[in-house]
């Protein structure tokens, strides 16, 4: 393996560590009871940031410049909203 | 034309065009009893009229999509169809079948008709678009397998391409869809679950892929641009048609009986429906803007490019306009289905056998490659006759439509069927206005193969683009 | 060397073929639509969906996670081998790349086998309509990717593809990736948030 494929291979490793670390976190937070609207809306973010480093790395678009550099993030920009505006009416912290 | 055997397609393509005419002189009366409710009563009452409109279309189409078939298989195969005799055979078949079958809708009622064909042995007739006697619906099968031992054939044992592998997917699904015509439960909702079966997997499954296919090839042919590229948009195009276009079937098992998540699953995939025909139209403007060359048939490239952008403003967009759940709830059933169902039909598959027809009659009929200026130019006023008058129409019937939700189901005084007809006429009347103009359309693209038949063919212009 | 690296940095285009990508983005909306849809229905049934969801099981949706997680960094390996044109290792990586995708199968299948014992379908209620529904749509695209991984994997065994030319490898991998996404979101959504 050149320098070059190892360069290119190391953020890829954290991320895999990361993202393992990240599900192991969300699982605890699953099995310990935890509730409420905090702790749904910190599970999605981590699950926002597992994604937007799959994009960037896995996908390899951390590389890329354009409209495609972003097309994970603004995806995962749009359900991270519909879907934490409908959990948020939904507990009833707006009333 | 490079082989010889797909000269049967002429045959094809003439019949189609003359079925064409049918319908449309049906529509203009169809249309007419819509304000005249008593137009030609009792020679064609209103229900034998529609059932004429909408039958011509489908055989017309089919007519077209197989004459399509036999002229781009040999081409894409490289060799000639493997039996030219039994297309020109089957084609009569077709045609006296079908005739027959149109005669016997005007000529007989229609429960007499059921009773002379011994519709009592296997009951399949009586349901909307599918209201041909059980022989018929037999004779199409016959003509169906005929046709597609015919290509299968050729296509097995020829070059395998992606456009021909599409097209004889697509050929294969509108055979075995149409077998389902023949299973008629006695329970209602089984009955119209099955239908759908045939009649929306049909349009907005297997003939998608026909028109994929049709499309691709006249791209290939006209742009020069490398057949790599258009085949692999013509695999996305499709993967993305099925996915969307199979679970899509459930936008049409809302409200007939069927489990609740038919709403979800129907809205979800159906509400994804436009995208691969929004797809179909980047690819047809990208493709013809990378073109290699400036192919002499302008009406044909302007055909191709038209079938784009209609079939995503007709199926797409007026399809996505009632497809969810919510809305449908509203819609379901009115005017403003009767929108999504001519603009989607003329854009999709009518415009889609017209760029065949554009594209390959000129060589079947000795050209090299087009036809003289003149014909094209007049080709290409009925083009935008013909489409013009129809975003018209789509637009009246929309208008109507709207209203009729409104004043029928919507307001909170909600007014009766027949009454609410009466307050939406004025957009019946601008919409047999609309279908006057789109017989004049057709009958000028008509007279374009008459026109300019002794002058020479546009000639290639050489680019370096 | 440097040229290529320089040249690697300013690509406008995403790796594998860009119609791959346009049906990746499709893919994604009609995912997006289905989590949308789920988020805004429980909003009419909050207790209804909590009460369901604390049936799943998360165990085996964390297991499940793990092992999508892990495909897709042995297909990010796949491909960096196949860069440097060791098909060898590539495919070896593909292979492991498929195994994880198996086993994601083989336990979500448990999981069916389980709800389908107690009786559990579509119309039970609305929670597991779309519990049913989402997983099973995305079980559905795991399948594909493992038979593109499966494909890929063989022609790459096959030493088909070179440093230079392997698009085929990158747009598979392209595609395995967006099914992990999916399940990256899908996976918090339908098992833990409440």
């Amino acid at each position: 393996m050149d320098s070059q494929t190892r360069a290119w291979l190391r953020p890829c490793t954290w991320t895999w560590l990361v993202m393992v670390c990240l599900t192991l976190v969300t699982w605890l937070l699953g099995v310990s009871g935890a509730q409420g609207l905090w702790v749904a809306l910190l599970v999605l973010g981590f699950a926002l940031l597992k994604g937007q480093l799959v994009g960037d790395w896995f996908m390899g678009l951390h590389g890329v410049s354009g409209f495609w550099r972003w097309v994970v993030s603004l995806w995962l920009l749009l359900v991270g909203s519909l879907v934490s505006i409908a959990f948020v009416i939904s507990s009833g912290v707006l009333n | 034309m490079q082989y010889k055997s797909q000269a049967v397609a002429k045959l094809y393509f003439i019949a189609a065009i003359g079925l064409f005419v049918g319908q449309i002189l049906f529509g203009v009366i169809l249309g007419l009893q819509y304000v005249i409710g008593d137009f030609l009563f009792p020679e064609i009452p209103f229900n034998v009229a529609r059932m004429v409109h909408t039958n011509l279309l489908i055989v017309w189409l089919l007519f077209g999509f197989m004459g399509a078939a036999y002229y781009l298989v040999p081409e894409e195969a490289e060799r000639e169809l493997v039996s030219p005799g039994l297309a020109v055979l089957m084609f009569w078949v077709f045609l006296i079948a079908g005739a027959l079958t149109i005669l016997g809708y005007l000529l007989v009622p229609y429960s007499g008709l059921a009773q002379m064909t011994g519709n009592d042995l296997l009951p399949t007739m009586g349901r909307e678009f599918l209201e041909q006697p059980t022989i018929t619906k037999i004779g199409i099968v016959v003509v169906a397998l005929a046709f597609l031992y015919n290509i299968g054939m050729t296509i097995l044992s020829g070059r395998k391409t992606v456009v021909n592998l599409v097209l004889l997917i697509g050929l294969v699904g509108l055979a075995v869809f149409f077998l389902f015509s023949f299973y008629n439960p006695d329970n209602l909702v089984k009955d119209k679950y099955y239908w759908w079966w045939v009649v929306h997997l049909w349009v907005e499954g297997v003939w998608e892929l026909i028109l994929g296919s049709i499309l691709a090839f006249v791209l290939i042919k006209t742009t020069g641009v490398d057949r790599e590229v258009i085949e692999k948009w013509l695999y996305v195009i499709i993967a993305m048609t099925l996915i969307t276009g199979i679970i899509g079937t459930g936008h049409h098992y809302y409200w007939i009986g069927t489990p609740d998540y038919w709403q979800w699953w129907g809205s979800v995939f159906s509400a994804m429906e436009p995208i691969p025909f929004f797809m179909m139209t980047v690819f047809a403007f990208n493709m013809v803007n990378r073109r290699r060359r400036n192919h002499p048939n302008k009406a044909a490239v302007l055909w191709a490019l038209g079938t784009a952008v209609m079939a995503f403003l007709g199926a797409g967009v007026w399809g996505f306009l009632h497809t969810l759940a919510p809305v449908n709830y509203y819609t379901h059933g009115t005017q403003i289905t009767a929108a999504h169902g001519h603009m989607a039909f003329y854009g999709a598959y009518v415009m889609i056998v017209l760029t065949m027809i554009s594209y390959a009659m000129p060589m079947l009929r000795g050209r090299k490659a087009a036809s003289s200026n003149r014909s094209q130019v007049l080709e290409m006023w009925s083009f935008w006759l013909m489409t013009v008058s129809m975003v018209f129409i789509t637009l009246f019937l929309t208008g109507a439509g709207i209203l009729q939700t409104y004043l029928q189901r919507y307001s909170d005084t909600p007014l009766p069927f027949m009454v609410v007809q009466e307050k939406i006429e004025l957009f019946y009347w601008m919409r047999e206005v609309a279908g006057v103009v789109f017989l004049i359309g057709l009958l000028v693209y008509i007279a374009s193969f008459f026109v300019g038949t002794k002058e020479p063919e546009v000639v290639l212009e050489q680019t370096d683009a | 060397m440097s040229d290529k690296l320089v040249a690697a940095q300013v690509r406008h285009y995403p790796p594998g073929d860009l119609a791959v990508w346009i049906l990746i983005m499709a893919e994604l909306l009609v995912f997006a639509l289905f989590f949308a849809a789920y988020g805004f229905t429980r909003m009419g049934h909050v207790a209804l969906f909590n009460q369901y969801q604390a049936t799943l099981d998360r165990t085996a949706a964390v297991a499940n996670t793990l092992a999508l997680i892990t495909a897709s960094y042995f297909v990010v390996r796949a491909v960096a081998a196949i860069r440097e044109g060791n098909s060898r290792h590539s495919a070896r990586w593909l292979w492991a790349g498929v195994g994880m995708g198996v086993l994601f199968l083989f336990i979500k299948g448990g999981e069916y086998a389980e709800h389908l014992s107690h009786g559990i379908n579509l119309s039970t209620n609305t929670f597991y309509m779309f519990y049913l529904s989402l997983t099973f749509f995305h079980f559905m695209h795991v399948i594909v990717g493992v038979i593109v991984l499966v494909i890929l994997a063989v022609k790459v065994g096959q030493g088909r593809y070179s440093a230079a030319e392997h698009a085929d490898v990158e747009s598979g991998a392209s595609y395995w990736h967006m099914v992990d996404l999916v399940w990256l979101i899908l996976f918090p959504l339908v098992y833990v948030m409440h």
